[in-house]
């Protein structure tokens, strides 16, 4: 499941009182779809009366915080161990090239590394969500047979 | 972390490594099914078996009618003594390829030419058809080392220069990754690619829903068929067990036939799923072997059974289970299962992946070198086992 932001902004004060970063609540609303802020940076949605909305904002927001900072939220009850996203990530292939071939990966270089029969996330940084590139890359969850991978 | 060989599927994989820590084992590229298979072949205490295989040879060379079943979960090299032994002990060697349509149908396939190595399907495989067969659930490693995502000579970006079609009778996983989605009805394949075939042909045209497809998508799966230099169907148990194996198979035969006929280059490959299915069809490919060993185990014609290497009893239809548990059984292979418990003697060894001796033959009939590791112990294989038995058989006989 994806954010959308009207689904939040309907959520927020809609006050637009510029007390926040991205100071209008529609643009609150959408780097809280894409995880780039939490609600209770929005002061007037810590005073009374918005609890509600508040609690609901939290808790539609809740899976972003483990989906980190590339967005991507892998659930190792869902891997099969396929290899899948190895094969297809344009890092691991750079990093160590027999991946493209379909072999496993074996060194410490890639990003995904299938590890006792689970892939396992073992350098982050090195994706292409990873910010400040921030690029639109969804491959691993394009091709994610049992969609273990999900990218928020 | 040393380098091994999987056989807890059919692809036996030979590109991952394992490494083993007091009681914890760690692997690397093992999809989850090779972990599992590796964990629990790791928890097998083999110990001495002198005194059984005494027992076992009184109780081989006692038989009136003697089987020796299983074999799909051992070596090529196990396969080959297994049949000496049989010879030895005049009894009848069949395996768990006779159930269901298997042999037959990697026989078919073998007589007409239609199957290529993996290797080949990775470097020009263009149109990738999964006819009744999910690797998703069951070869999890199939679509990303050989079929789908890999990159190969004539397949530069990998799935981006490939089309992938699946034909099932519902929605699948692998049907995530696939160009074209057919989800057919129960028992049509042979009707549906009847259909196809004519269609290459010339002598129909589609109009309309076609066996529950929409017609513009069958349309353009055939399209892609045309367009296609290198197309390869991997079929599964959807074809084979689908009551109509025969004419499915026959249907699969004529496709690639008539790729091949319009200057294409077309293949069928099975997809099993027990590691040395093709390594036990190509060994009895020739000379006279026991094709209806399920039927005559029912008819209650075998007084002993020697099953090798496999927990036959979890696996086979109820009603040849039932006979042959009431035959004398004896057992040789890894503990734990139902034949082991219920067999009279068991001799315990390890399994292949530990101690990685011998081949096995992949689905393309390509033999696959185990490799030796830490834990391998070389006195407790399935061959070694079987050479004690023969020469103990030779020298009581004598």
């Amino acid at each position: 499941m994806k954010l959308n932001p009207m689904d939040l902004y309907n959520l927020l004060p809609k006050t637009n009182c510029r007390l926040c970063e991205p100071k209008t609540c529609m643009a609150f609303a959408t780097k809280l779809a894409l995880g780039d802020i939490s609600p209770d940076k929005c002061p007037p949605l810590l005073e009374p009366g918005f609890e509600k909305n508040l609690e609901k904002l939290t808790e539609l927001v809740a899976p972003m915080l483990s989906a980190e900072s590339t967005g991507i939220k892998l659930d190792e009850s869902k891997c099969t161990g396929c290899n899948n996203c190895v094969v297809v990530c344009p890092v691991d292939v750079a990093a160590e090239p027999p991946t493209s071939e379909g072999k496993a990966a074996m060194s410490k270089d890639t990003v995904f590394r299938v590890e006792n029969g689970i892939s396992k996330i073992i350098n982050l940084e090195k994706c292409r969500r990873f910010p400040p590139d921030k690029l639109n890359c969804r491959v691993c969850e394009q091709y994610c047979c049992t969609d273990a991978i999900e990218i928020w | 972390m040393e380098d091994i060989v999987c056989n807890g599927c059919s692809l036996l994989c030979d590109d991952v490594a394992a490494g083993v820590s007091g009681k914890t084992v760690n692997s690397l590229g093992l999809c989850k099914l090779g972990h599992m298979h590796l964990e629990t072949a790791l928890t097998h205490s083999v110990g001495s078996n002198e005194k059984n295989l005494e027992k076992v040879a009184d109780i081989l060379i006692g038989a009136e009618n003697l089987l020796l079943y299983g074999w799909t979960h051992t070596s090529n090299e196990a396969v080959r003594e297994g049949l000496g032994l049989a010879a030895t002990l005049k009894g009848k060697f069949a395996s768990s390829t006779d159930m269901g349509a298997m042999k037959a149908m990697a026989h078919s396939i073998h007589s007409k030419g239609l199957e290529i190595d993996l290797e080949y399907v990775r470097n020009n495989g263009e149109f990738i058809i999964y006819w009744g067969a999910d690797p998703s659930e069951s070869l999890h490693r199939h679509p990303s080392r050989f079929a789908v995502l890999p990159r190969g000579k004539k397949i530069p970006e990998g799935i981006e220069s490939r089309t992938i079609g699946v034909v099932d009778v519902r929605q699948t996983e692998t049907m995530k990754m696939a160009n074209h989605r057919l989800i057919i009805h129960p028992g049509s394949d042979a009707e549906l690619l009847n259909i196809i075939n004519s269609e290459l042909e010339g002598k129909s045209s589609i109009k309309g829903t076609v066996l529950g497809i929409p017609g513009s998508e069958l349309v353009g799966f055939i399209s892609g068929l045309q367009k296609s230099d290198c197309t390869v169907i991997f079929y599964g148990s959807g074809v084979v067990n689908s009551g109509n194996h025969d004419a499915n198979l026959t249907g699969i035969a004529k496709l690639v036939e008539a790729l091949r006929s319009n200057g294409k280059e077309a293949y069928a490959l099975p997809m099993f799923d027990k590691p040395n299915t093709m390594g036990v069809i190509k060994a009895t490919l020739t000379g006279k072997y026991e094709t209806n060993s399920l039927q005559r185990l029912v008819a209650g014609e075998f007084d002993t059974v020697l099953i090798v290497g496999e927990d036959v009893l979890a696996n086979l239809p109820g009603p040849v289970a039932k006979a042959l548990s009431n035959t004398k059984i004896v057992y040789v292979g890894p503990p734990g299962g139902l034949t082991d418990n219920r067999a009279l003697v068991s001799i315990h060894t390890m399994d292949t992946i530990i101690t990685g001796l011998g081949t096995m033959t992949r689905v393309d009939m390509n033999d696959i070198q185990f490799k030796k590791w830490k834990p391998s112990k070389e006195d407790v294989t399935i061959i070694s086992t079987l050479i004690k038995l023969k020469e103990l058989v030779n020298k009581k006989k004598s």
